[in-house]
Formats: C-alpha cells, sequence, structure tokens
C-alpha cells in the first residue's frame, strides 16, 4: 500500500483543515498507479495489445463545409492488408446523441468541420491502416463557411441545421438593470474576448475494442464511462447492459474526455473487423478535432454606488460551439450562473447565447464556461477598485457573498458552508500581496512590477433539477477483505485514493482492508462524470453511505475481525450494499421557478479560490515574466491534502497558459495550431512558485465536510494576471492571451 | 544496440527508435504524446543523454546503449528519484512520468546539486499538463539534498 504515515504536506504554506483528526483523512497519499508510473510499468489503455489485434485509422474531413457527393472505396479495399472499410452507412444509428446537432458518428451528407470522420479502416498496422485511409476518394461541393460566431447568429447567415445557427440562450434578470445602471455612481464596462483553449491531455484518445458474444468490451479513456456506453449502444443498436467501458489507466482530461466520441469509433470499426481493434489518435488529429474550451465575447456593465456597493452587474456573451453540441447550453448555464462571481449584486442580468459554426467544437473544459466570465468580471472590478481608489480587496469585502446568503443573480440560498472571504483573506495576507508596493519600487531597468488579484467561485456538481447522483456498492467477503466499486473515476486525481480514505476513516478501519476500483461499467454504479468537480464531493459520499450501510448491517458486531463478521453477513445474506447520494438542489430557489430549476441549474455548493499573481513586464519587448501565483483553496476538508495541492497547481498552470500563451486559431474554418510547436502550453520554465493555502472549512453536505475544488482554482488566475499587467504597466488586457505583442499595441496607442 | 543493458537483434534501420522500443520489444513505457518531439514523454538516455526516441531511427543508434524508464531503477540515483516522484506526488495522471524520470535521472548523473535554472533547462523538454510541476521539483529538490 502507497501509505505513508510519515509523510509530510510537501508545499509550503498549508493550513491543515480542522476536523480532519481521522486517521487517514487529512493525510496526503499518493495515487495508487505511482509506482507502476514511475517504473513504466503502467499499462494504459493506449499500451493495450491483443492476440489477433488489427489497427485502426480514420478519414478526417480536410475542409470546413461541404457537401459530401461520393465517397470511394475501391482503392482502399483493395489495399493488402486492409481488413475493414467502414462508412456513416455501416453505422446502424449513426448519431452521437438524441438530436442531429449531437454529431453523426461518421459524416454522411455534409462536413460541417474540419477533422470530422468520414471513414475507418481497420488493417493489419497502424501505418497501412492510415494509407488506407488516405486512398479513400472524396468528392465534396464545398459550402458557404459560418467562421464567426456573431455573425453566425445573424439572420442572414448559413444555417447549419434547419433551426438555424443558435444552439443555446440563457437570459434571465433579477430586476430592472438599466434604471439601476442609469442611477450607479460608476460604471465600469467591460468588452472582452478569450480564446478557444486545447486541453492536451498528454495521453491522446484512443484505446482497444473487441466484440464478443454480441456484447461489447472498451478500452478508452473517459470522464464518463456510463454515458459512452449509452453513445455507443444506441449507435450500435445494442442494450446498454452489452456495452462494458474500461476508462484507464489514462493519461489526463481536463474535460477532453467527456466529449469524445472515440469509443463509439473503436465500437463502430471493431464490430466491422470482427476482430479486437487499436485505434489512437495522432497529436494533430486531437488538435483539429477535438472539443476546446468555448471561445467567448463577452460584455459587462458593472455598476457601483458611492459606498463602493455593486448596485448592477449587466453582462451579455456569445460563445462558439462549432458545429456540434456536446456541452455548449450546459457550459452557458454555468456561466450565467458564475456572471456574478461571489457578490451580491443589487441587480443583475445575464444574456448568453451559443452559436454553432463551422469552427472547431467546443465542449467541457475545467472550469465550464466560468473562466470566461470571470475574467471580464474581476478585471472590471481591478478597474473599479483603481477608479474608485479603494483597495481591490476592501472593494471585494464589501460585496462578498457569506454563506447561507442569496446568490446574486437568480436569488437561491447557498450553502453555509461559502468561505470565499476568508479565501480571498488569506490569499491577500500573504507577503506577495501584503508587501507589493515596496516589491514594485525594486524594479529595475526595463522591468516593470505588477501584483494581481482575483477571486472566483465554481459550482459543485450538475445543478438544481438535474437529478445529480452518484452511487457505490461496497462487497465485504469472507476472507476479510472489503471491496468497494465508486463513481467518479480516475483520470489522474487519485480519486480512488481519497474514496478509500474516506471508506476507512468510516469504518474505522485501515486503508489497506479496503480496496477500491473505479471506472468499469461492469462493475461501478452509475456515477455520472468526472466533472463539475463533483467526484469528492459526490463519488465521497457515495462511499461514505454506503460504508454506514455496512456499520449499519454489523449492528454491534465489531469490524476488528472481518472474517468472522463477513461469515455472518454471507449467512444472512446482507454482504453486499450500494447506496446512492442524491446532490442536494437548492431548497430557496430564490427568484428561480421551481419548475425551470433545471433550465438555470443553480448550486447549493460552491468552491472557490482566490489568487495573487507577482509578475514583471518588459517595458521594451512587451514580454512577461511571472515569478509567484498565491492560491487559496475553499474546499471544504482536504481529504488527501498533497492530491488537493496538486490539483490546485495544475490548475494554476492551465490558468497561466491561458492567460498568456494558450490561444486555438482557425482561419476561415481551418485550424491553424494544430501541433505543440504553435500551440504552446506551460513549461517548468513558465510556472513560477505556487503557495497554496487550503482553507479550514466545512461543508456540511459534503464526505467528511469535502466539497470539489479542482475546476474553480483555474478561474481566477487570468483575471489575477491581467491585474498584475494593468499594475505594472497601465494596460488592462481586454482580451487573452496577454501576448507581448499585444501588450506593446496597447501602450504604443 | 543495447537497451537496458541487454543485447537486441537489429532492427529495420528506418524504423522510429520509439515503434521498436514499444512494438518489438514490449516496453510501453516510453509514451507517444505528440510524436514531433514536442512533449517529451518518450524521452530515453542514448549514451547517457536523453532525447526523445519519436525523434530518432534505430539505424542512428545501431551501435549505441540505450535506457528507458524500464532501466532507470538500475541507473545512479534512479530508485531515489523515482520514491521521490511517488511520495511528493509528483504522478498525477502519470503519462508525462517516463519522461519526467529519464530526464531527471540523466541530470542528477550529471550534477548532483543542480540550480533551479539547470533544473529547468533539463525538464523544459516535458511538458506536464496535470501537475503545473511543482511536485515534480519538489521532488527533484528532495533527491540532490
Amino acid at each position: 500500500m502507497p501509505e505513508d504515515p510519515t509523510l509530510a504536506v510537501a508545499a509550503g504554506g498549508v493550513r491543515r483543515p480542522e476536523g480532519a483528526a481521522g486517521r487517514m483523512v487529512g493525510r496526503s497519499v499518493p495515487s495508487d498507479q505511482a509506482r507502476a508510473a514511475v517504473d513504466g510499468r503502467l499499462e494504459y489503455v493506449t499500451d493495450r495489445r491483443l492476440p489477433g489485434m488489427l489497427h485502426g485509422a480514420v478519414l478526417r474531413a480536410k475542409v470546413p463545409h461541404a457537401r459530401i457527393l461520393r465517397i470511394d472505396t475501391t482503392a482502399a479495399r483493395a489495399m493488402a492488408g486492409v481488413r475493414a472499410v467502414v462508412l456513416a452507412a455501416d453505422v446502424p444509428f449513426n448519431l452521437l446523441g438524441p438530436s442531429e446537432a449531437n454529431g453523426p458518428v461518421l459524416a454522411a451528407t455534409t462536413i460541417r468541420q474540419v477533422g470530422d470522420p468520414l471513414a475507418l479502416v481497420a488493417a493489419v498496422d497502424e501505418g497501412t491502416a492510415r494509407r488506407a485511409a488516405e486512398a479513400i476518394v472524396v468528392e465534396l461541393e464545398p459550402l458557404p463557411v459560418v467562421a464567426d460566431a456573431a455573425a453566425a447568429l445573424s439572420p442572414d447567415a448559413t444555417p447549419l441545421y434547419p433551426t438555424g445557427n443558435e444552439a443555446g440562450r440563457i437570459s434571465f434578470a433579477s430586476g430592472d438593470v438599466e434604471t439601476a445602471l442609469e442611477a450607479a455612481d460608476t460604471v465600469i464596462e467591460r468588452d472582452v474576448f478569450t480564446p478557444a483553449q486545447e486541453h492536451v491531455a498528454i495521453d491522446t484518445p484512443g484505446g482497444v475494442a473487441v466484440w464478443e458474444s454480441g456484447r461489447v468490451t472498451i478500452w478508452c479513456g473517459s470522464q464518463n464511462p456510463g454515458l459512452h456506453t449509452r453513445q455507443v449502444a444506441r449507435a450500435m443498436g445494442v442494450e446498454v447492459a452489452d456495452v462494458r467501458m474500461i476508462a484507464g489507466p489514462v493519461g489526463g482530461a481536463f474535460g477532453a474526455r467527456n466529449d469524445d466520441p472515440m469509443p463509439t469509433l473503436l465500437a463502430v470499426l471493431a464490430k466491422a473487423a470482427g476482430k479486437p481493434v487499436a485505434m489512437r489518435m495522432t497529436r494533430e488529429e486531437t488538435m483539429i478535432s477535438g472539443a476546446k474550451r468555448h471561445p467567448f465575447s463577452t460584455r459587462l456593465r458593472l455598476g457601483i454606488d458611492a459606498d463602493g456597493k455593486f448596485i448592477a452587474s449587466d453582462m451579455t456573451a456569445v460563445a462558439d460551439t462549432g458545429p456540434y453540441l456536446t456541452s455548449g447550453p450546459f457550459v452557458l448555464k454555468t456561466s450565467a450562473e458564475m456572471s456574478v462571481g461571489p457578490y451580491r449584486m443589487g441587480v443583475a442580468r445575464y444574456d448568453g447565447r451559443v452559436a454553432h459554426t463551422n469552427n472547431a467544437n467546443a465542449g467541457a473544459f475545467r472550469g465550464y464556461g466560468v473562466p470566461q466570465v470571470a475574467f471580464p468580471l474581476e478585471t472590471a472590478i481591478d478597474e473599479a477598485a483603481e477608479r474608485l481608489g479603494v483597495d481591490p480587496v476592501e472593494l471585494r469585502m464589501r460585496n462578498l457573498l457569506r454563506g447561507g446568503e442569496r446568490h446574486g443573480l437568480y436569488g437561491h440560498v447557498i450553502t453555509t458552508g461559502l468561505r470565499a472571504a476568508e479565501t480571498l483573506q488569506a490569499a491577500a495576507g500573504d507577503e506577495w500581496w501584503a508587501d507589493r508596493k515596496a516589491w514594485q519600487a525594486k524594479a529595475q531597468g526595463p522591468w516593470r512590477r505588477g501584483t494581481g488579484i482575483a477571486l472566483a467561485v465554481k459550482g459543485v456538481g450538475m445543478g438544481s433539477g438535474r437529478g445529480d447522483a452518484a452511487r457505490a456498492r461496497l462487497i465485504i467477503s469472507l476472507d476479510g477483505r472489503i471491496r468497494i466499486w465508486a463513481g467518479p473515476n480516475h483520470t489522474g486525481q487519485a480519486i480512488d485514493v481519497a474514496y478509500r480514505q474516506v471508506a476507512a476513516d468510516t469504518l474505522g478501519l485501515p486503508a489497506d482492508q479496503i480496496e477500491v476500483v473505479v471506472g468499469d461499467t461492469q462493475l461501478v454504479p452509475e456515477s455520472g462524470a468526472t466533472a463539475a468537480s463533483r467526484s469528492m464531493y459526490a463519488g465521497g459520499a457515495a462511499v461514505r453511505a454506503v460504508c454506514r450501510q455496512l456499520l449499519e448491517a454489523a449492528g454491534e458486531h465489531s469490524l476488528d475481525d472481518l472474517p468472522t463478521l463477513a461469515a455472518k453477513l454471507v449467512a444472512d445474506e446482507r454482504a453486499e450494499f450500494e447506496a446512492t447520494f442524491h446532490l442536494p438542489d437548492v431548497s430557496d430557489t430564490g427568484l428561480i421557478d421551481p419548475e425551470e430549476l433545471g433550465t438555470y441549474a443553480p448550486h447549493l455548493v460552491y468552491g472557490a479560490s482566490a489568487q495573487v499573481v507577482r509578475l514583471e513586464v518588459n517595458e521594451l519587448t512587451g514580454e512577461i515574466r511571472v515569478l509567484g501565483v498565491v492560491c487559496a483553496v475553499d474546499c471544504g476538508t482536504a481529504i488527501n491534502p498533497g492530491a488537493v495541492i496538486g490539483q490546485a497547481e495544475g490548475g494554476v498552470a492551465q490558468g497561466l497558459g491561458f492567460a498568456l500563451m494558450e490561444d486555438y486559431r482557425l482561419a476561415d474554418g481551418q485550424p491553424v495550431t494544430r501541433s505543440l510547436e504553435n500551440y504552446l502550453i506551460p513549461t517548468i520554465r513558465d510556472v513560477p512558485e505556487i503557495r497554496t493555502l487550503l482553507i479550514a472549512g466545512d461543508e456540511p453536505s459534503g464526505p467528511m465536510g469535502a466539497k470539489g475544488m479542482a475546476e474553480v482554482v483555474i478561474v481566477p488566475t487570468a483575471a489575477a494576471v491581467a491585474a498584475a499587467v494593468a499594475d505594472a504597466v497601465g494596460v488592462r488586457p481586454d482580451r487573452l492571451p496577454i501576448t507581448p505583442e499585444m501588450l506593446l499595441m496597447a501602450r504604443a496607442s | 544496440m543495447k537497451v537496458n543493458g541487454h543485447l537486441v537483434t537489429s532492427p529495420e534501420p528506418d524504423t522510429r527508435l520509439l515503434d521498436y522500443l514499444r512494438d518489438e520489444l514490449g516496453l510501453t513505457g516510453s509514451k507517444e504524446g505528440c510524436g514531433m518531439g514536442e512533449c517529451g514523454s518518450c524521452t530515453v538516455l542514448i549514451d547517457g543523454r536523453p532525447a526523445c526516441s519519436c525523434l530518432v531511427l534505430t539505424g542512428q543508434v545501431a551501435a549505441a546503449e540505450i535506457v528507458t524508464v524500464e532501466g532507470i531503477a538500475e541507473h545512479p540515483l534512479g530508485p531515489a528519484l523515482q520514491e521521490a516522484l511517488i511520495k511528493n506526488q509528483a504522478v498525477q495522471c502519470g503519462f508525462c512520468t517516463a519522461g519526467i524520470v529519464v530526464s531527471a535521472a540523466a541530470l542528477l548523473a550529471e550534477e548532483a546539486d543542480p540550480d533551479e535554472d539547470r533544473m529547468h533547462a533539463a525538464l523544459e523538454g516535458n511538458l506536464c499538463r496535470c501537475t503545473g510541476y511543482g511536485a515534480i521539483t519538489r521532488a527533484l529538490r528532495s533527491v540532490r539534498r
């Protein structure tokens, strides 16, 4: 077992949460897979090899919008070593979801983006499969390219679907915003753009599928194996029970494996080939056809009164979801809810639209629409603080929502567990914030110094009215072992380890008597996605609930002698347990009609993060050097503090990438940034020291006080960077990433 | 060619070293993350120097000694480095880890106490999307002490 009782939390400045006196909870425990990973022995789904296995390849569209006239596979089929060629007509039900806009498995009549899969090939080796795919002849009739999201929503735009290009809209106002803005002493206006961001999980999508007796087993990375079994079953016309997903080990996710069609492509091709098939996307294929973070154009007007109170917020947003519906409308829900941040607002309005274009499909990405709205809101607050001559922390503190209060847009009552104020104060208490003026004064040469701060919240779970639930199953066997099959899956966060920590302390047993399995749909009851910051909160709560069932069944019998207890429970036919944790909806829905709760999906529980960024800007070149980040996190009880810190540091690094270098670009529907040569992500040199502060807290509805935190840590980073840039050189960036060119041009004007 | 101390039969000279290691020798610890030498997940030691095995043809290294992540435990400091990465929770998804282990082993063999700049220079070719590099840096510091 990897647990090491001597292990201390590694990073500086960690506060051990209160109420974490349990034997396992509150200890930093490495991933179960770590040892095999450092030895190179860990077999990822993309390493898997089966006897007699074939290799697959995908023929992908090279143009963004066209009608398919003819596909000729004669030459490909005639190539030595080719075993199967699959077209749209060969897929029993050729859709990835219930509606046409969810996109086809293989394009049949229309190409809607570069990278659309047109055909699948299975051959004796990968090279043959790829050459055969390229030998397929495709005749196309070009269609006008819809390359701009705002233009796509105009009435004269080319419609991608009969119903037009609007893929979703959320519009909500808590009162008369215009009147409130007129009455405001100060109105800050922001008009910003945040770009598409690529996940760059280092393991590209792929895996193996094999059909046996009408059932398929798919080894393929997934953040939502249950959803993928349903997607495969729909496409193949089989029962969901006949599809088994084994979703790991996998190399990273970050949202990319929510919407990934790879499990379905594998199942389709393996069925046609009649043999096990392995397939893996190249980095270029992934960058061209994989989902991105939604690019957003956002306008905000923030009205403030003479006392520095936020009296009105008005945000409009247009998001580009590309041609297919995956997460777009849901991303918009979290954008709307988080558009007012963790603040009280006199009145607020949000009007967001999602547009279909022929650009890269956008889906789920860590933060799920919230970094896009936090950037305009937090930079507006920073600008307001400067204009009013108020400290930016003080201005936020005057308006901060406390636990148990009403949400700034929807007016629903939130959990008492929110610690946004404490989180902000902790970040501001760091010397990097406290001493910023003295530090700035010591700047030398062309390197100007600046420090910025920003705050954000992100809802935990899918939101109210969505029926969100997680489940766990427990078996106590005669050898005295406890096995738990639990939901949201491990894609890098060692969530299975945290489940075991919760189980160990709930049962009062050593962790090594408990085995936890995640990610296999044949064993794990449906528990939803490793997404929405819900795994620790919901999966952990289900594990705790199932452990309590065992305790109840044991009654007065001790767990010290597990084999004896097991024998008794087996004899009583009570040795197997299953529990469901229903994520609590808000009980006071505020301004939302309870009948429409799922339309807005407000959250009861939020995680918070406040961040301080200190950096230097070269006045002559516009170059930015980030020198340090303070990341305070409101995560409730940190079940596995070292893992929480790892999530915080990883999230901040992705936030720095989003702020400073990551920019997925297309030109008239053609992807420009197709590889890691021109799409840059932070290296070890780009990420400074990150001081993670875990704020003592206790979420009443979470397992042992825990809640989700792995998304919110990416949210405030870009706004804190922008505030630091403004502090250093007086330029307020209005688009991301903040590049040297942009800074120089802004300073020149 | 020697791989992890064992003489191996000469492969076709135009095979990528990464494919030879993974597909012919079954050493799947070295990973392909980009195939263009950008991510470093396929890093191996060629005569003691780290290189991206996706950019090397076997014909170029026919007489070389190759060490992959599977052989790093035999390397001086290898086990200590691996232990440090585990203990510092520097392994999240673990997919970049093989390359990190190999690059870091090469660095520590060359310089027992590298400063920050040397550490950055040695590891900037290894992309990690999970950790933000903090735990990796702490692990390396704990080994060098």
